[in-house]
């Protein structure tokens, strides 16, 4: 891992269009700021992990039963 | 169980008759969020079982299949916004509202939960589909929906 200091509004450049600015550290919270095309997806690493294990967990054999007996639960909630 | 190819447009739709379509394959050419490998798959409904539901089952990996549904059954305020961007990766033109569909797990308990958090939206002339997050929407990976009971998981 690429280790680097930096202090308040200074910024980072990832491949010459992603810009991470530090825009202020308050404790143990650091604000960043990130200017990037818009086809690049920006999400916080727990979001991205959640929605993958979602989808992981979904794609697996035990989490599919037939879809009658879905359908059966769907109907009597 | 029978099986029968839908279009992409029937989990929505009230017709079910698929086979004047060549919408039923969906291409995700980002792939699904973390699993970026997971880019064609194709719609299969069971007979007898409402419209509402389907396996997306994988074309690139047979052992990849997700049931998924349409999520305002679930909860009839649901939205999943597009950005211009999201609007243009799918090729939506002005006015054409995507498909939304969002993916049922059964977990170990027995639950059935709904991602709303992570919907998968598609163009509904095209196929071509892909993975939101709804970041701040308060929206969950596990929205519960219901129990199931052992009778009708076996």
């Amino acid at each position: 891992m690429l280790v680097l200091s930096r202090k308040p509004d200074q910024s980072l450049l990832l491949g010459g269009e992603i810009t991470v600015t530090v825009l202020s550290i308050d404790g143990d919270r650091v604000k960043l700021g990130v200017t990037a095309p818009r086809h690049i997806t920006v999400l916080r690493e727990e979001i991205f992990k959640q929605v993958q294990s979602a989808n992981a967990g979904a794609a697996s054999a035990s989490a599919r039963p037939p879809l009658a007996a879905i359908a059966s639960a769907l109907r009597s909630r | 169980m029978t099986v029968t190819v839908t279009t992409a447009t029937s989990l929505d739709a009230s017709s079910s008759d698929a086979s004047d379509s060549a919408t039923d394959a969906l291409m995700f050419p980002s792939g699904l969020v973390g699993c970026a490998d997971w880019k064609r798959f194709v719609l299969i409904s069971a007979e007898g079982t409402p419209l509402q539901l389907a396996y997306m089952q994988s074309l690139d990996d047979p052992n990849i299949a997700l049931v998924v549904t349409n999520p305002s059954q679930l909860d009839p305020h649901y939205a999943a916004p597009l950005s211009l961007e999201d609007r243009a990766d799918l090729g939506l033109s002005d006015g054409t509202q995507p498909l939304v569909y969002c993916t049922l797990t059964v977990g170990g308990d027995g639950w059935l939960t709904a991602n709303l958090l992570g919907p998968l939206v598609v163009n509904p002339l095209t196929g071509t589909g892909k993975q939101l997050v709804l970041v701040d929407s308060g929206y969950s990976t596990q929205f519960p929906v219901t129990q199931l009971v052992n009778a009708q998981i076996a």
